[in-house]
């Protein structure tokens, strides 16, 4: 199942990332732990429960200028006029859009349900977790999921 | 012909991206009013006409399910078109809100022509402004 999941999550995250950000994406072969990655900081994450046939959490981890960059072309606002409401709002909105239509691809009996996305403190996320890296044109995104 | 359009949604980047779409597909005439949540929503209808709303499902307070099956109830509002913009694109949970009465299903993400395509089904006119070529210049979906 988890590989079913994180197959729908590649694409998904390609889709979202092409047709709402203009930013093409290319995950990276081997997964890895986000410490000591110096483009990864400073970043911001945020995490999405949800529930179905299976239930669990996605995270997704951006850093600051990417998630600026990703921003600006989702509002049509230059960075200047950028407050962190916006910001925030694009990262939960980005992360809800992968979800909801990965999860819309995974064959399941009942439908997934999604629970609002929480922004959290990426300096709490475990060090020893596990991440897909995700290439885009200048940076580098991070997701991971964690079933219950 | 411009038409006041309300757009229901807890983000304000998602509200945002609607309206630019929506004016990239031909309505930026359009009296554009948002609100971030079902109740909300429901305050600014009894306040003014509005043509068509735009609504995301989950939503803080009352979620877009709740607010079509609240309008459903009114007999001055029930005839408004409610338009569900989501993430969630199970069959079983589309099926849900059209039997509720919504009059369309987007999933997101989405582009102009969705938007242009759905509200020529719903309201029966496709409406193109004069600034539909400027508006375009901005987007490249």
């Amino acid at each position: 199942m988890m590989k079913t999941l994180m197959t729908a999550m590649m694409t998904s995250t390609s889709e979202v990332m092409e047709t709402m950000f203009y930013l093409p994406v290319e995950f990276q072969n081997e997964p890895a732990v986000l410490n000591g990655l110096d483009n990864f900081t400073p970043h911001t994450a945020c995490e999405l429960k949800f529930s179905g046939d299976v239930s669990g959490r996605v995270t997704l981890v951006i850093p600051k200028d990417l998630l600026s960059e990703m921003t600006e072309n989702f509002m049509g606002e230059s960075r200047d006029n950028l407050k962190e409401e916006h910001l925030f709002g694009t990262l939960t909105e980005t992360l809800n859009m992968i979800c909801g239509n990965a999860l819309s691809r995974v064959d399941s009996k009942i439908p997934f349900e999604l629970d609002i996305p929480d922004m959290i403190d990426a300096l709490k996320l475990p060090g020893t977790r596990l991440f897909s890296l995700i290439k885009t044109t200048q940076s580098m995104m991070a997701m991971t999921i964690s079933l219950d | 012909m411009p038409y006041s359009i309300l757009i229901v949604d807890d983000s304000l980047p998602m509200r945002s991206v609607i309206k630019r779409t929506f004016k990239a597909a031909g309505y930026g005439n359009s009296d554009f009013q948002e609100a971030a949540n079902g109740k909300e929503a429901l305050e600014l209808m009894k306040n003014g006409w509005i043509d068509i709303v735009m609504t995301d499902y989950n939503m803080p307070v009352m979620n877009g399910l709740e607010l079509i099956q609240t309008l459903k109830k009114d007999d001055i509002l029930k005839d408004i078109p409610v338009v569900v913009v989501s993430t969630e694109g199970h069959e079983a949970k589309i099926k849900e809100f059209m039997d509720s009465g919504a009059a369309g299903y987007i999933t997101k993400p989405f582009t102009p022509e969705t938007i242009r395509d759905l509200i020529h089904t719903i309201l029966g006119e496709t409406s193109y402004d004069e600034d539909l070529d400027d508006s375009n210049d901005d987007f490249d979906f």
